[in-house]
């Protein structure tokens, strides 16, 4: 690495409280430069979707900075969030026709976009006809339209089964090969994380910090080999042991009682509500997905 | 395709027969032949009503003043309904401010206030189209702006990071997804507004008959031939607003959940699932 390329994200110390007092996140600072797929894994409710809206602007944060380079952001949700009344085509136009480029362009790019993610046979469906892993596609596809210079995803393929998972995330790493662009990827899944990235952000509990960050030094592109081979593994359990003693004492009494005060923290967090008050004390334990 | 429609029409038609059984043996068999009137033949409600050119023209006369009626209150309840609807989803302070008042207006009896309509504003059209708004307007707001806050959360966010305005985000997000809760709204009002027209009209007594006040001279006279006819014709108009509507719905909202596989087709729809 002789010349850094431009930073595109930088967070320097940030925390968030909520109004109600919950602190979400605490002392926050990273780096994310062009071409670089930095992943973001940590425990439920640990502030993971909050660290995307604080980087998407849709949420200003309490302490510390937040630099963004480039105006144009690719936000991948959780869901598809496609409107179930208008075609994919018209889906994916939907973001370049709110930043009020002309019908030509809209569509040229649209259908660009859906020929990239292997969609272009379905342009003229409603999302309702499609699977979930393909609504998932075209979400991704209506990203790419606005052709972003920073690329954000909360935890984009949570939502369907392994097979299809493992897909699309071959998919996406195409893409990425292709565009070099900058992308923060959140995600639950620590073997998902290694494959995809080139550094992972691992965080702790709630309040969310940055424990430490892996860097994952195979070259790109990685086959889907990749995956299981030993190295991969090896990362991927170095992450998990991170998480792992980032874990509360276990205390076997309370462990239902825990798990539920995680779910609900967890959602407060997707639901971006005012989160249910936390004991400072008494941090709930959440449970490590690797 | 034929073997479909039979499947259908086929039980509907049944239920019909039946009960026209049923009506003849009312008429018949339990209704002593000195009190006819009370329950006559349905050949003869035809006849009587249907057939004779006079009567006829009197009941459709009437079924058009009264359709009138009802079709121009809910076209200014549905303006009305949306417009303050999206006020309301736009502030909270707005809400707060007139969505008591929508409430209030479903719960007084309107009817009681048929009598200070009268004095108001005659015995017109307008007094009439003014009772069938009011009981037509509460399901349109409650609904609309149920609707107009159906819209998923995560495209609100994506609109807002896309700085979209209030107005796009209104024109291009919330309405259409308001769009299946505001066509439920208005099939409720829709046969709300035939009920206000009628029932209106009853207790106007006064002005050129509709339907509601045939439906209260009739018996009276003993002319229960033509009160059926006059209900019948009611019902049949109250259809026929619901059907329209229903058809409406299944135009504009067909990528809705609720319109992606009919209860009634027999078979699953032959849409494409890839």
């Amino acid at each position: 690495m002789n010349e850094q390329p431009t930073p595109m994200l930088s967070l320097d110390d940030v925390g968030l409280r909520y109004p109600n007092g919950t602190q979400a996140l605490d002392g926050v600072s990273f780096t994310l430069r062009d071409g670089e797929f930095v992943s973001v894994v940590g425990p439920s409710g640990c502030g993971k979707s909050t660290l995307l809206r604080l980087a998407a602007g849709l949420l200003a944060p309490t302490d510390g900075a937040v630099g963004r380079d480039g105006d144009r952001i690719g936000f991948v949700f959780q869901d598809p969030t496609l409107l179930p009344w208008r075609s994919v085509r018209r889906n994916v136009e939907l973001v370049a026709e709110l930043s009020g480029l002309g019908r030509v362009e809209r569509i040229t790019r649209a259908v660009e976009a859906l020929r990239r993610v292997g969609l272009a046979d379905v342009a003229g469906q409603r999302p309702g006809t499609l699977s979930v892993g393909m609504r998932m596609r075209v979400s991704l596809a209506r990203a790419l339209s606005v052709r972003p210079d920073l690329y954000l995803f909360d935890e984009p393929f949570g939502a369907v089964d392994e097979i299809t998972r493992a897909d699309l995330g071959e998919q996406l790493q195409t893409l990425f090969v292709a565009d070099r662009f900058a992308a923060l990827f959140v995600t639950h899944s620590v073997a998902e994380a290694v494959y995809l990235s080139g550094r992972v952000l691992v965080m702790s509990r709630r309040p969310g910090r940055i424990l430490a960050e892996v860097t994952v030094p195979a070259p790109y592109p990685r086959s889907p080999e990749m995956r299981f081979a030993p190295e991969s593994t090896e990362l991927a359990a170095r992450i998990s042991a991170i998480l792992a003693a980032d874990r509360p004492e276990p205390d076997r009494s309370g462990e239902f009682r825990q798990t539920a005060e995680a779910v609900e923290a967890d959602e407060a967090d997707d639901a971006m509500e005012e989160a249910p008050p936390v004991p400072p004390v008494q941090q709930p334990g959440a449970e490590v997905t690797t | 395709m034929r073997g479909r429609r039979l499947a259908r029409a086929g039980p509907p038609a049944v239920v019909f027969v039946i009960a026209m059984l049923v009506w003849y043996l009312g008429s018949y068999a339990l209704v002593d032949p000195q009190t006819s009137f009370l329950l006559p033949p349905p050949h003869a409600v035809v006849r009587v009503a249907f057939g004779d050119p006079y009567n006829l023209s009197e009941l459709l006369q009437a079924l058009w003043l009264s359709a009138r009626v009802a079709m121009i209150g809910l076209v200014i309840a549905v303006a009305l309904g949306v417009g303050s609807a999206i006020l309301m989803s736009q502030a909270r302070w707005v809400e707060r401010s007139l969505y008591p008042y929508a409430v209030a207006l479903q719960t007084i009896p309107i009817l009681a206030l048929v009598p200070l309509f009268g004095y108001w504003f005659d015995y017109s059209t307008t007094s009439r189209v003014l009772v069938v708004v009011l009981i037509a307007i509460f399901p349109i707001i409650a609904n609309t702006l149920f609707g107009l806050r159906s819209a998923d959360p995560g495209a609100h966010e994506l609109f807002t990071l896309h700085r979209a305005g209030r107005w796009t985000r209104l024109v291009k997000l919330q309405l259409p997804a308001a769009l299946p809760a505001l066509f439920t709204g208005l099939r409720i009002s829709a046969g709300a507004s035939v009920i206000g027209a009628i029932v209106g009209d009853f207790f106007f007594q006064r002005g050129q008959p509709g339907l509601g006040q045939l439906i209260f001279i009739y018996p009276k006279r003993l002319q229960s031939e033509m009160l059926f006819g006059a209900v019948i014709l009611a019902a049949a108009f109250g259809l026929a607003v619901f059907w329209v509507f229903g058809a409406l719905a299944r135009r504009f909202t067909d990528w809705h959940e609720s319109e992606q596989q009919r209860p009634t087709a027999p078979f699953p729809s032959t849409r494409a699932v890839t």
